[in-house]
């Protein structure tokens, strides 16, 4: 089988550039959504909620280390019927539908004009620009599986899988720039695209807003049930055992 | 000797960075670095350069350079004009110039632009302290704790306060919200053994017979705890002369115990003085 040569025009005109378009585009978005950011206003309420929680939490958790009557105290006062904090403390049920709210509206939008359109609109002018090169050849063998992730664009069922084509090139750009952006941008820069998919894949949980109404009531339930268990009713007998031990 | 100068600008900087990680104070050789490396190269460290500043000021108002401080902070307002973190530089500065009604004019103007600002709504809790108003900023702290519940700091604040102005079982409460939050802590049980000690009563006694063993259970070095315990179990040996002789029979045995370990310690900390002596003086033959 005769080797394949590639035209070094190929290099000077489709490789390269493809390099500089995804790296300067990554600058510019880095940039562009600086810009757009807003900072997250956060409510005091909100505060005051998930200090409330934490609070709890630590009570059901160390409560042990309390004497019954200050244990229950602090749980009447969470938990008590009529004035207990979680019963008093009426929150609105969170918005069901994140259109409503104005906020988050702006936020998606800008987070799809930074993110998503800039994806589209440059992977599909590079496709459509650079269609049908082959740009460069991993210096391995690889196995047939790896022809639709290398040679997007080029479907030849005879070349050999280490070819990679312009289409492919630029994806793996796309992932492979990210160390190179940490290098010039700093950390947690704007412009890494993979870690945007891979909030795409698990944004659906995290973009539910936290309900304060069924968190209370989870809370209140587990402190509810949570018993009191004096951990340090032994501990002196416990101390002078450890130091008859520790002395013979 | 320009690269001399430069190596030890860049080491004084990796320093600074060190202690301000650390959360170490040391103003003073805060500023003395300053002053004589780091001054002529502050421009060289990017977005470093305003840590470095704030770390700077603060310094300089521990050491009453107020003029120089605020200095600084008119070149950071420039650069940041309408920074909360800024503004609380100036409440700092005009706080330790005394000008205490000013500073909390600061700050509410600081929590007025920003509810959730836990440091400035602090702050004014320190103010007050300051001018000697405790009542006053025991309210404020209420206050500030009612919204930021987890605060263990808050809480400790608060429960100094108490304190000082002998509210002591409110101060327990305030010290079993700290053991709460850090249960593993052994000054955490120290201290509300301490205050249920203070309180007096059998059943205060007993808690802080109780605390004070957790407290040697997790710390067994922690001498006041031991002496505590030993006042404590002396004082229950004297409670329970009439009624049940177990209780009295326990009491009796732990501050046996509680004794014993004192000599033990006191013991070793003089073996270890005159081991000291022994090696100075041989030192001082050679």
């Amino acid at each position: 089988m005769t080797e394949l040569l590639l035209d070094p025009n190929i290099r000077v005109w489709v490789f390269l550039p493809i390099v500089i378009i995804t790296f300067l585009v990554g600058i510019v978005r880095h940039y562009i959504s600086i810009i757009l950011s807003s900072q997250k206003k956060i409510e005091l309420l909100q505060v005051q909620d998930s200090q409330v929680m934490i609070r709890a939490r630590l009570l059901r958790e160390n409560g042990k280390y309390l004497p019954r009557q200050s244990f229950a105290m602090r749980r009447y006062w969470f938990n008590n019927e009529d004035t207990g904090y979680f019963k008093v403390q009426k929150r609105a049920a969170a918005s069901q539908n994140p259109m409503t709210d104005p906020g988050m509206m702006t936020d998606m939008l800008k987070g799809n004009v930074t993110n998503v359109l800039p994806m589209i609109v440059i992977g599909g002018w590079i496709n459509w620009m650079f269609s049908g090169f082959l740009t460069t050849k991993v210096p391995f063998p690889l196995t047939l599986r790896f022809k639709p992730m290398l040679q997007r664009g080029v479907e030849l069922a005879y070349l050999d899988a280490s070819w990679v084509s312009s289409a492919s090139w630029y994806f793996l750009n796309v992932f492979g720039l990210r160390t190179i952006y940490t290098l010039v941008l700093g950390e947690n820069n704007a412009a890494d695209q993979s870690k945007v998919m891979q909030e795409q894949m698990s944004g659906a949980a995290m973009a539910m807003p936290p309900d304060p109404k069924a968190a209370f009531k989870a809370e209140w339930e587990a402190l509810e049930i949570t018993e009191h268990r004096w951990s340090l009713a032994n501990v002196e007998s416990d101390l002078l055992a450890t130091d008859s031990s520790n002395s013979l | 000797m320009d690269s001399y100068d430069d190596l030890s600008h860049s080491e004084v900087n990796d320093l600074l960075r060190k202690w301000r990680e650390n959360n170490e104070r040391k103003s003073s050789d805060v500023v003395a670095l300053w002053m004589n490396v780091l001054q002529a190269h502050s421009n060289k460290y990017g977005n470093e350069k305003y840590v470095l500043l704030e770390q700077i000021i603060y310094a300089m108002l521990d050491c009453h350079l107020y003029g120089l401080a605020k200095g600084l902070i008119y070149i950071l307002s420039l650069e940041f004009p309408r920074s909360l973190r800024v503004m609380r530089y100036k409440a700092a500065a005009l706080e330790a110039e005394e000008k205490y009604d000013e500073a909390l004019n600061v700050l509410d103007g600081i929590i007025n632009a920003d509810e959730t600002n836990a440091p400035a709504r602090k702050r004014r809790v320190a103010v007050l302290k300051a001018q000697g108003l405790i009542h006053e900023a025991i309210k404020e702290l209420v206050d500030y704790l009612k919204k930021f519940m987890s605060d263990a700091e808050a809480w400790q604040e608060l429960c100094e306060l108490y304190l000082q102005v002998q509210e002591y079982s409110r101060a327990a409460f305030c010290a079993e919200e700290l053991l709460l939050h850090q249960p593993h802590n052994h000054l955490m049980h120290q201290r509300l053994a301490d205050i249920r000690y203070t309180m007096g009563g059998i059943d205060n006694m007993e808690l802080a017979k109780t605390y004070y063993c957790q407290s040697l259970k997790l710390n067994p070095d922690n001498v006041r705890a031991l002496l505590g315990l030993f006042l404590v179990a002396n004082n229950l040996v004297g409670h329970y002369k009439s009624s049940g002789s177990s209780k009295r029979k326990e009491a009796w045995k732990l501050s046996q115990w509680a004794q014993s370990r004192v000599t033990a310690k006191q013991r070793e900390a003089k073996a270890k003085l005159g081991l000291t002596d022994m090696m100075l003086s041989l030192s001082l033959a050679e």
